[in-house]
């Protein structure tokens, strides 16, 4: 060790907790950045790498019914690359207690090798072509497996039209299209309770539902180079007469889009969060530096006249701050790899993926490392270009006495003269040191507008509970038959004991065509008496369903790009029956947190479909406390598909929130740190370079208390302006967070509740308050005759 | 006529621990002040004259030995009682001033008016000092002799029973350093306070009730002079 590197390991020594400080912040950005890209980049990579292996399909096209043989035409297509025709269907499934849940059956050929979407077994084995037997082998996704309690060779029973059929579990296996296996996107969460994806061999599926040698969906995989616009057209026209339901692109398929919604999110975060704590890392190096260079300015003036080059002695205090940020680096690569582990962990909670989805990224933590250097560099040198300018004669004299300005605050006298010594102080101390205070203001507001937003998802969260299960949907039973039904069939459901009000409705499949594009719709009909759901308009006003027209969804507006009053064409999308089309009026637009789906009168949507009173479920209202006898009965009626309680709902949400709080709680820690730390400093350095100061005045018989008091001043000036300005950049913050991560999917609202403002001006207050205690404690230990001796 | 003790030394030994060596500024000293008296304490640097000054002071507290105040042992009771007793009983003026260089002249001295319950008007002690003119000013902006007589204002605003003075001409000019010493014998004299006063100067001896002489952390002599001159008439 060179006697100049010894001198800063010295410094670094004596001045341990501001080094751990500074540290703490590099630390922190390094932490986010290292686990977050290693689970954004994990993430991703284990994505492509399932999809390319699995051969994830590029387009998908369901069918009311073909025979197989039509996927020799699509792939007779120039540019297909290769097409797989299956059974795709959604049974209900009768579980042990007798509740339902939805089976999404999907059938594959074997050998599986030549089609698209192909399946990684996790446990168990895969399906065989014969078994011999009455039941059908199953493979199961792992979350319906593992959340129902199943076993290898437990029986499953289904209802296909009215009758019971069976599948044996023989193994679970996931698949690119199932890696988030949410039933649809009307629904907040997935449900592995409720819902679960049964996959089943061709042959089997066709003989289970009744379609030999038929299929309803078809699955594409594109040429790289070949035009998708072209080719989809070109399919669809081979498609049409089987009853084309839907066509889509895989960027458009639910599961798909929701890893690459979390994929987005992931990387705002992953951006923005080190990139603030990195910027505020650079600023304290550089505030420490500044203030290194003007107390060692006579030292810095004999290295001169020794002979030191300026560059030598910059880069002397250049290493201050790449020890800075090194030692943060270290920290944070250490705690980031740490966390990528739980992150990873958390993802798999969620995902179906792979086992090979683990761990670290080494690009991440190799990045991160240059990031710091380069911080530590580019801070280091500027705070250090201060060292040029002294003159080694004229700074080896003591320095003249520091010279305290006017403040803006004496402009105006009647104030000015009502504040106390000290608070005159802290004004001209503050004015006199504008850069550092400048930084450990920011500092403070970053700190608060993290707590604001750290607390700000639960609120958001919340509200849209609130509104979503108390007031959007205040059933306590949703009922859904396996077909379209009369309505006075809910005659005998309202006869069930404990049943006190039944609202029928009916979810109708819609195409959309309006101005020159179309969009697929769920078009959801109730009658006019509905109770028990609430609709709100743009502005959140509740509105209510027009006997005529229909209440289109926001982004389904937007998508199309079509106002109230505007006309569309409603094409129906049943898979039995034929289509209508018709015009209608947008009367109003709906807005809604989670889920899509237009409104429209139930007597209208059955003339949309040129019948009478059918309806697909209902919502029940029970009498407190039977609930679940009344669901139980429910579940031993013929053509119940799935039944839905409330009080389930809310709990594997409430669930998935719990899963939140250890998010929540780092970005808390972060905030901590960052305040604690850039106070602390600050802090210090007050306390350093007022030590004449602060001796003088114990000596005129101030106590400890009271000049702690006294240097709290300033901390209490950073606080409020700090709370003031850092609660509405929060706001900011989040609704740009917000916009950044909204989907097609979903969205959250920027509610902010007064509990959070004031939750985390406290936990500012709190922190900043023990970073001034931990710091003030060298108060105590001033030797007031010795720095009170010297002149300096 | 019987003359009043305010202050007692009693075999006061102050060490410094440095590590591997220990020294003795303070040997078994031990020393009376008496009220209303103007003490000068001379020695050469090293001699240990500061460190009696602080142990006087409350700044400090021997390793060994009574400071007792008005009968109270102010060395044994700790943080709370230093503060109490520099706060309400001494004024402090140091060779270096130590002024608050984010407060103006007034404002220096109204830090130290706002600690007691009855301090002197502040206008009138400026106006003693000659600084009625200056107040408004920082000490950025004022000569040594200003900046120091500023420093006695906030010393005695308190109005202190014991005035401590450490080399308070030490960094003024001959005539400025002239004009110090004056105002703190007008100080001794027509306020009744207290005052000692540390110095390498041996020509200011002579405006003390009494000299002490210090050398090696000892007080080897203590002369009364029953003729103290005026500063004016010290020449050095």
């Amino acid at each position: 060790m060179g006697i100049l590197s010894k001198k800063i390991w010295r410094y670094i020594v004596r001045n341990l907790g501001q080094f751990i400080a500074a540290a703490a912040v590099v630390m922190g950005g390094i932490m986010v950045y290292v686990s977050m890209s290693s689970a954004y980049y994990n993430l991703g990579q284990a994505r492509d790498n399932f999809y390319r292996e699995n051969r994830f399909a590029d387009y998908y096209f369901h069918l009311v019914k073909a025979p197989e043989g039509v996927i020799k035409q699509i792939t007779m297509l120039d540019g297909v690359k290769s097409a797989t025709g299956r059974i795709q269907r959604d049974l209900s499934v009768i579980k042990e207690n007798d509740e339902r849940a939805t089976a999404r059956v999907v059938s594959y050929d074997l050998p599986m090798e030549e089609g698209l979407n192909q399946l990684s077994i996790v446990e168990g084995r895969s399906f065989e072509e014969e078994n011999g037997s009455e039941s059908a082998e199953v493979v199961l996704d792992p979350k319906y497996f593992k959340a129902n309690r199943l076993g290898w060779g437990d029986e499953i029973t289904a209802i296909v039209e009215g009758k019971e059929i069976f599948f044996t579990v023989v193994g679970s296996a996931i698949s690119p299209e199932f890696i988030y296996a949410m039933k649809d996107n009307a629904d907040i969460l997935p449900d592995p309770l409720k819902f679960g994806i049964f996959m089943v061999e061709n042959r089997q599926a066709q003989q289970i539902l009744n379609m030999p040698g038929q299929i309803n969906q078809v699955l594409v995989e594109f040429e790289p180079e070949a035009d998708q616009g072209v080719l989809t057209v070109a399919i669809k026209d081979i498609l049409k007469p089987y009853g084309l339901l839907a066509s889509y692109p895989r960027s458009d398929q639910l599961s798909d889009a929701m890893l690459q919604a979390e994929l987005d999110q992931l990387r705002g975060v992953t951006t923005v969060l080190p990139a603030i704590f990195l910027a505020i890392a650079a600023a304290i190096q550089f505030v420490i530096l500044r203030r290194m260079i003007k107390t060692q300015r006579a030292q810095i003036g004999l290295m001169k006249g020794i002979g030191y080059h300026n560059l030598q002695i910059m880069l002397h205090y250049a290493l201050y701050a790449l020890a800075v940020s090194m030692a943060g680096a270290v920290a944070g690569i250490l705690l980031g790899v740490r966390f990528s582990f739980y992150f990873t962990d958390l993802y798999a909670t969620y995902f179906n993926l792979p086992v090979y989805f683990k761990g670290y990224n080494p690009q991440a933590i190799v990045t991160g490392i240059i990031l710091c250097l380069a911080i530590g560099f580019v801070s280091g040198l500027t705070a250090s270009r201060g060292v040029v300018k002294i003159q080694p004669a004229e700074s080896m004299r003591p320095e003249p006495p520091a010279i305290g300005g006017k403040t803006l605050l004496e402009y105006w006298p009647w104030l000015w003269r009502r504040l106390s010594a000290g608070w005159k102080m802290t004004m001209r101390n503050i004015n006199r040191n504008r850069g550092r205070f400048a930084v450990t203001l920011m500092g403070v507001i970053f700190s608060v507008a993290l707590l604001v937003i750290s607390f700000f998802v639960y609120d958001a969260v919340d509200y849209m509970m609130q509104k979503f299960f108390y007031q959007g949907q205040t059933y306590d039973l949703s009922i859904r038959f396996d077909s379209l039904m009369a309505e006075r069939e809910m005659l005998n459901i309202s006869h069930i004991d404990g049943v006190q009000k039944v609202e029928p409705f009916l979810e109708l499949p819609v195409r959309i065509h309006g101005g020159d594009s179309s969009e697929d719709e769920v078009l959801l009909a109730y009658g006019p008496d509905l109770t028990m759901k609430e609709l709100e308009d743009d502005d959140g006003r509740p509105i209510l369903i027009p006997g005529d027209g229909i209440l289109l969804n926001q982004r389904t507006a937007r998508k199309l790009n079509i106002r109230q009053g505007d006309e569309v064409e409603v094409e129906t999308l049943l898979p039995t029956g034929p289509v209508h089309r018709e015009k209608v009026y947008i009367v109003g637009l709906v807005r809604q947190m989670v889920g899509s789906g237009s409104y429209i009168d139930l007597q209208q949507a059955n003339r949309l479909l040129q019948e009478r009173n059918l309806v697909s479920g209902a919502m029940l209202k029970v009498e407190p406390g039977k609930a679940s006898q009344v669901e139980a009965e429910i579940n031993t009626m013929p053509g119940v598909a799935s039944v839905l309680s409330h009080e389930k709902e809310i709990a594997n949400f409430e669930n998935y929130l719990d899963t939140m709080d250890i998010s929540i709680a780092i970005m808390v820690l972060f905030a901590a740190i960052l305040g604690f730390a850039i106070v602390y400093n600050a802090s210090v350095m007050n306390l350093a370079e007022r030590n004449r100061e602060i001796g003088c005045i114990r000596v005129i018989g101030f106590s400890v208390k009271e000049v702690s008091g006294l240097l709290f001043k300033e901390n209490v000036v950073h606080t409020v302006l700090g709370v003031i300005l850092g609660l509405p950049f929060g706001r900011w913050v989040a609704s740009a967070y917000i916009d950044s991560i909204t989907t097609d999917l979903y969205t959250l609202p920027v509610i902010i509740y007064p509990r959070t403002y004031l939750l985390a001006a406290v936990g500012t207050m709190t922190f900043i308050f023990l970073a001034h205690k931990f710091s003030v404690r060298g108060i105590k230990r001033l030797d007031l005759a010795e720095v009170l001796k010297s002149p300096e | 006529m019987e003359r009043q003790v305010l202050m007692k030394l009693d075999r006061v030994t102050k060490t410094y621990d440095m590590g591997e060596i220990k020294v003795e500024a303070l040997k078994e000293t031990s020393l009376e002040v008496f009220s209303g008296e103007m003490l000068v304490i001379l020695g050469p640097s090293g001699s240990g004259k500061s460190t009696l000054l602080n142990l006087m002071g409350g700044m400090d507290s021997p390793t060994s030995g009574q400071v007792i105040f008005k009968d109270q042992n102010i060395s044994s009771g700790g943080e709370d009682v230093l503060t109490h007793y520099r706060r309400n009983e001494v004024g402090f003026v140091f060779q270096f001033y130590n002024l608050i260089p984010d407060l103006t002249a007034r404002e220096n001295v109204e830090l130290a008016a706002e600690l007691v319950k009855n301090p002197l008007p502040i206008d009138e002690i400026l106006k003693e000092v000659g600084l009625d003119t200056r107040m408004d000013h920082f000490p950025s902006q004022m000569s040594g002799g200003e900046q120091q007589r500023i420093s006695i204002a906030r010393a005695v605003i308190k109005n202190p029973r014991l005035l401590l003075c450490d080399e308070p001409t030490g960094a003024l000019d001959y005539e400025t350093g002239k004009l110090i010493l004056s105002l703190l014998k007008k100080i001794n004299q027509e306020k009744g306070c207290t005052v000692v006063l540390i110095t390498h100067n041996i020509a200011i001896g002579a405006m003390g009730d009494r000299v002490a002489r210090m050398r090696s952390g000892k007080i080897v002599e203590i002369t009364e002079n029953p003729n103290p001159i005026s500063p004016e008439g010290i020449e050095w």
